[in-house]
């Protein structure tokens, strides 16, 4: 306490111990052009009893004159970019200015992060006190970001859904096969055909799909009644299966749906 | 410890779940009046930031102390900076000083204590200074030594004593100090090129002499003093109208104390010259060119009671003789009078309400006249006014004028060669009080209604028929804009109200506002489309320097008027919709009041005014309050709180009784106090927990919040009082907390919350220690268990007065609280408010420091999260996150979004039609209003919702479908012929 005293009275007229502390907003890459910041950037300095605020000066710098000893929470407050907190501690410096700070007026400055809501000794990273009690913040939290998307609609968005890709793949099948089929080379397409007739998944593009009147289909003509009855229809399918059947389809449903065609083959 | 990095990040996940502001609902939910206040005569001006670009920006420093910079083509703010953030109240005398140097990118501003200069173009800061004096005058010295450098003369007021600092430019270190010897009251600053003078003032009050101290420009010394005239020349430092500086020969001038001469003296001279003024004159202005270079001409212009003149000096520089050249003639009505220089041209411009003149210094000669195109709004009566005048390139004597004036309605209006360019309704800056109120307009159905209801049942149908009958009139109207309805909800245009009346809408978004400001007038905004000024009015008038004290402020919607008490016992009834006085009764004509109170009564609801000391008179028995009135007592109204009721003793008039009284310990001061609001409906009178019991919320209406602090101790006490008894309910004491900076408390529902700045060691660890701006929330509940009713069960009654007595006393709330630190101060706090009370609810509060509105959810503010543990699977499904201690102020929860909303003082909410939604409108020096939803919009389509891609999806179904069922009729067919069986 005593060399304090005789320190102020060395450092001349100020009457009581103060110095100035400038905090400098250095071009990072988080912040390329801290020029860009809006004018109501201002810093804070806020102790019990006191609260002390600089404007963003020309040169980015926060400029607090006359801080005296203590303890304070210094805040950055600006529209566009989160800050972190800072703790600044201004203190009679023991040794006359070894780190920091301005010997002459024989107090030291020292500037930490600090964690809101944590214990006030919990200090976080330290800041480099320049000559002449400079300190430059280089971490910015980050980008203010004051909107919520708004989900927009899209096209690409529908389209992106694998629902609908399945049911516009689907689709294409269901409306291209036919000309695709109509279009092949006469001997290729009977191959075609020949290979369709023993693929069990033709029978799912539904019976007359392939667009070719003599297409039998092997699942077609599949009585799902009479196969859980157990009954021998087994037999009946494998012979339809085979392509013997032709002129009894030709003769049989004229004009009844495929239920009535199988009926009308069941009880031969 | 959780890192904070983390407790942010948690929160930042919580934020969708609480909605911000969509970037496309911006201007159309939201308006904002981006104000500065009033211009003042001294302190506004053009002004080219860049030497070498001729564009212009007008700057001002306003009478609220916000310094800004306009851009005088379309009005808007450039930038701006609140000067004296402590509070807006007017500082009685210096409002402030601002100089620009010519040509310089820089503006210097002094006000109060301390000096700053700016960037011209972007509003930063170059320096900013505190002095242990008062600054008197500011002035910027055009050459010095260095070159290019122009520094600044400041004077300041050091204990009666004129102390006179030049600044450099660059960074405001001082070159010189210059300390008078003798006690005068240092008046002004002046300088040409080679001296620097200070005037101030000898003698004592009503007999001073005008001293003038020479001082040279490099060292800061003295070389003479001149003391002009004889004692008893000025009355008063009122009477020193004018100072030139930076001119060729700088004058001052003063006028005696009746008006009948003016004195004039060229600075660095011993000799003065009077010159009579006309009489009538009631006030004295003097504009003169600050330009060096320019002629030494000068104008007085002088104003009566009924019209204004001007008279037109020059200055003989060699002979510093000053000779009449011309007047102007007295025109009628307000006028004023700016002066503009170019190089050694000085133009004079007047304004009044009919039109625009320009004149040259030289001659009496008329270089241009626009008659004024006063805009919809009033005849111009300008006050004051800045002009800039341009000389037309290529032709000899064509010139173009724009005259910022600001008018006697507080307007500040661009007039740009006769026509108005904008105005801005900068009276609104200084508000004091503000209410919604409805749109008058269902009232006659109303009554109709009303008569109805009171007719036998026979005549009431028949009546309803004919009136059923006789609107069917307006159907062709109505079937006429069903398309332009059908068009604008579609495409999510406005259609433009009927015949611009302002009309209720089915959401009830629709309403106005009325403001009172503290200069004394109201008002009527139309928050429905973007905060439109519907009318203004001067309703008191303020002497300068003072404000409006609003006490209170009661909409009667049933018909349609807005009551304003003040606080000197004056009140006024005006017309919602219109701003009509209705009635109206000047200052002082009744007793001061402290407050007004919204009471119930037989006669209906009114605002009864409380007198000082809590004292209310007698009443009539119709008018007595039903309620238990509230009032501050005590020697200085900060300790004392007393219940008044007004029992009925069958008599015609009722007179107060105190029916309790209490008392702040001894060192304690009331700082805040906080009660419900009035419309707060309680949706649930239980809070669900997970596991299915409940929670019974304590809800009393008649209890309030009373913070005390105490200066020496640092504590703030917080105690939740019975209204009704003065019981109470509940207190707690915070140590460590800082009483100099501002507390504030609000309550809603079951719950309280008070922020204040606190710097304390835990009590249990004392190894740690915290500091920030902290807000503690309390919940109270019926008991301490749930499902369990407490001593009152489900009795329909309760009495405050006459409690029911457990078995150790009287049955006290459970109050559960939390403190949490917030990331910045707030403060305006208040509650959302919504019609059933279903929807969340918001607190919302003012950001003093990022000069923005934020809405934290009551879900982070809740204080049963549960500590230093996740929360249980019961705790999660009735909503409880794990608590943290920090509330950071996420951007999505800004409200005001990007807008710098400036100084807001108070935030008023209301309800609408539509349960999600509440009304927000906040007022100080920016006027803003936008609509919150705290649960989301569940009930009204939000922007969000797409009409076109609707409509455009049915129809590419329909497309789709017409389309294809041909193709698949065909192929069916094609199937049944062609199928294999």
């Amino acid at each position: 306490m005593q060399l304090f005293t005789f320190l102020s009275l060395v450092g001349g007229a100020l009457a009581a111990a103060s110095t100035t502390v400038t905090f400098r907003l250095p071009a990072t890459h988080q912040l390329p052009n801290p020029f860009g910041l809006p004018p109501s950037t201002h810093a804070t300095l806020t102790a019990a009893g006191l609260r002390l605020s600089a404007p963003l000066t020309t040169s980015n710098t926060f400029v607090f004159h006359n801080v005296s000893t203590g303890s304070y929470l210094v805040d950055i407050h600006c529209p566009t970019h989160a800050f972190p907190p800072l703790r600044l501690d201004v203190s009679p410096s023991s040794t006359s200015g070894t780190s920091s700070g301005t010997p002459t007026e024989g107090l030291k400055v020292q500037a930490w992060e600090t964690y809101r809501g944590n214990d006030w000794d919990n200090k976080g990273e330290v800041l480099p006190v320049l000559e002449g009690g400079v300190i430059e913040v280089t971490k910015v939290l980050g980008q203010k970001n004051y909107f919520s998307e708004r989900s927009t609609f899209s096209v690409f968005s529908i389209l992106k859904n694998p629902m609908i890709l399945l049911g516009l793949v689907s689709m294409a099948i269901f409306l291209g096969m036919p000309y695709l089929v109509n279009n092949m080379d006469p001997e290729m397409r009977a191959e075609w055909e020949e290979r369709q007739k023993s693929n069990p998944m033709n029978s799912l593009m539904g019976g007359g799909a392939s667009g070719q009147p003599g297409a039998a289909n092997p699942m077609a003509n599949f009585d799902m009644a009479a196969f859980l009855a157990g009954s021998s229809s087994k037999k009946d399918n494998n012979g339809n299966g085979n392509g013997d059947s032709r002129p009894e389809d030709n003769g049989g449903n004229g004009g009844n749906g495929g239920k009535g065609g199988k009926e009308s083959r069941k009880k031969r | 410890m959780l890192p904070p990095q983390l407790s942010a990040l948690l929160l930042l996940a919580l934020s969708p779940a609480v909605g911000a502001v969509f970037q496309d609902e911006v201007g159309h939910l939201d308006y904002h009046y981006e104000l500065l206040g009033l211009p003042q005569r001294e302190t506004t001006f053009f002004h080219r930031p860049r030497r070498d670009d001729k564009a212009s920006l007008l700057y001002t420093l306003t009478d609220i102390g916000v310094l800004g910079a306009v851009n005088p083509g379309n009005g808007a703010v450039v930038w701006r900076q609140l000067l004296n953030d402590t509070s807006t109240t007017q500082s009685a005398g210096g409002l402030g000083l601002l100089r620009a140097g010519e040509g310089e990118n820089w503006i210097a501003s002094a006000l109060g204590k301390s000096v700053h200069a700016w960037d011209a173009v972007s509003g930063r800061n170059k320096f900013w200074l505190d002095f242990p004096s008062e600054v008197k005058d500011l002035e910027i010295m055009e050459l010095t030594e260095e070159n290019r450098r122009k520094d600044v003369l400041v004077l300041f007021d050091d204990d009666k004593v004129p102390v006179l600092r030049r600044l450099s430019g660059n960074d405001g270190s001082v070159v010189w100090e210059f300390r008078d010897t003798t006690r005068d009251t240092a008046l002004q600053v002046s300088t040409n090129v080679e001296r620097v003078f200070v005037i101030s003032l000898r003698g004592t009050p009503a007999a001073y002499n005008l001293k003038v101290t020479v001082i040279d420009t490099l060292t800061g010394r003295r070389m003479d003093e001149l003391v002009i005239g004889t004692k008893t020349d000025v009355h008063s430092a009122n009477h020193v109208m004018f100072v030139g500086a930076n001119s060729a020969a700088p004058i001052v001038a003063w006028t005696d104390a009746a008006l009948t001469t003016l004195r004039v003296n060229v600075l660095g001279t011993k000799t003065r010259q009077e010159f009579p003024l006309a009489p009538g004159t009631v006030a004295v202005e003097i504009h003169a060119p600050r330009l060096i270079q320019s002629d030494p001409h000068f104008l007085v212009h002088s104003r009566t009671a009924t019209g204004n003149r001007a008279d037109v000096y020059h200055v003989d520089l060699k002979t510093n003789a000053i000779t009449k050249a011309y007047e102007l003639p007295l025109l009628p009505g307000p006028g004023a009078f700016s002066t503009s220089s170019s190089g050694a041209n000085v133009y004079f411009t007047r304004i009044t309400g009919e039109e625009l003149t320009l004149q040259a210094s030289t001659s009496h000669g008329i270089l241009g006249r626009w008659p004024i195109k006063a805009g919809e709004s009033t005849p111009l009566h300008p006050v004051h006014a800045v002009a800039e005048v341009i000389k037309k390139a290529g032709s000899t004597d064509s010139y173009a004028v724009r005259a910022a004036a600001v008018t006697d309605a507080d307007d500040w209006v661009l007039i740009r060669n006769g026509e108005t360019a904008w105005s801005r309704p900068e009276g609104m800056t200084g508000a004091v009080a503000a209410a919604f109120a409805e749109i008058p307009e269902s009232e006659d159905l109303a009554r109709t209604l009303e008569l109805e209801a009171h007719s036998n049942p026979l005549e009431a149908y028949m009546h309803r028929v004919r009136r059923h009958i006789r609107d069917l009139q307006h159907m062709p109207a109505w079937l006429n804009g069903i398309p332009s309805r059908l068009m604008s909800s579609i495409l999510g245009t406005e259609i433009a109200a009927k015949d611009g009346q302002p009309a209720r809408d089915s959401f009830g978004f629709h309403k106005l506002v009325i403001l009172a400001t503290a200069r004394g007038r109201l008002y009527g905004l139309d928050i429905g489309n973007h905060g439109r000024v519907l009318w203004s009015k001067r309703v008191v008038d303020i002497p300068k320097g003072q404000k409006w004290d609003v006490k209170g402020m009661h909409v009667d919607e049933s018909r349609g008027q807005v009551t304003v008490r003040g606080a000197a016992g004056e009140h006024v009834v005006v017309k919602t919709d219109t701003g009509d006085i209705i009635s109206k009764t000047p200052p002082g004509s009744t007793p001061p009041v402290q407050g007004a109170a919204l009471v119930d009564s037989l006669a209906g609801q009114w605002l009864l005014p409380i007198g000082l000391n809590g004292h209310i008179d007698d009443l009539p028995a119709h008018s007595a309050p039903k309620q238990v009135v509230v009032v501050r007592g005590g020697p200085d109204e900060g300790v004392e709180l007393k219940g008044v009721a007004f029992p009925a003793n069958g008599q015609s008039s009722s007179s107060a009784l105190t029916t309790w009284t209490f008392s702040l310990p001894k060192g304690q001061r009331t700082v805040s106090i906080a009660t419900r609001p009035t419309h707060d409906v309680v949706a649930s009178i239980g809070r669900v927990l997970g596991d299915r019991r409940v929670k019974y919320k304590y809800l009393n209406p008649n209890t309030l919040v009373l913070a005390a602090a105490d200066d020496a101790a640092s504590t703030l006490t917080v105690y939740l009082l019975d209204a009704v008894s003065g019981q109470i309910l509940s207190s707690t004491t915070h140590e460590g907390v800082d009483t100099g900076k501002p507390v504030e408390c609000a309550m809603a529902e079951n719950w309280f919350l008070c922020t204040f700045f606190g710097q304390y060691t835990l009590r249990e660890n004392p190894t740690q220690s915290l500091r920030g701006y902290q807000v503690v929330v309390s919940d109270l509940y019926e008991t301490e268990e749930p499902n369990d009713r407490g001593p009152l069960g489900d009795a329909a009654n309760f009495s405050s007065v006459d409690p029911i007595r457990s078995p150790t006393g009287v049955a006290l709330p459970s109050v559960v609280s939390q403190a949490y630190v917030l990331a910045a101060p707030i403060s305006a706090l208040q509650v959302t408010q919504t019609r059933q009370g279903i929807s969340a609810r918001q607190v919302l509060a003012y950001l003093p420091e990022a000069h923005g509105i934020v809405g934290i959810p009551r879900i982070l503010l809740d204080p049963r999260r549960p500590v230093g543990r996740d929360p249980t699977a019961a705790e999660i499904e009735e909503g409880l996150i794990k608590y943290s201690p920090v509330i950071e102020m996420d951007p999505k929860f800004v409200i005001t979004h990007e807008r710098d909303v400036l100084g807001v003082k108070k935030i008023i909410t209301a309800p609408s039609i539509v349960e999600s939604t509440s009304l927000v409108f906040a007022y100080g020096i920016d006027v803003f209003g936008t609509r919150v939803a705290p649960s989301m919009l569940f009930d009204i389509l939000g922007k969000g919702f797409n009409k076109v891609a609707l409509i455009g999806t049915v129809l590419a179904i329909m497309a789709g479908v017409v389309a294809l069922s041909p193709m698949v009729r065909k192929k069916q067919i094609d199937m049944r012929w062609k199928a294999p069986m």
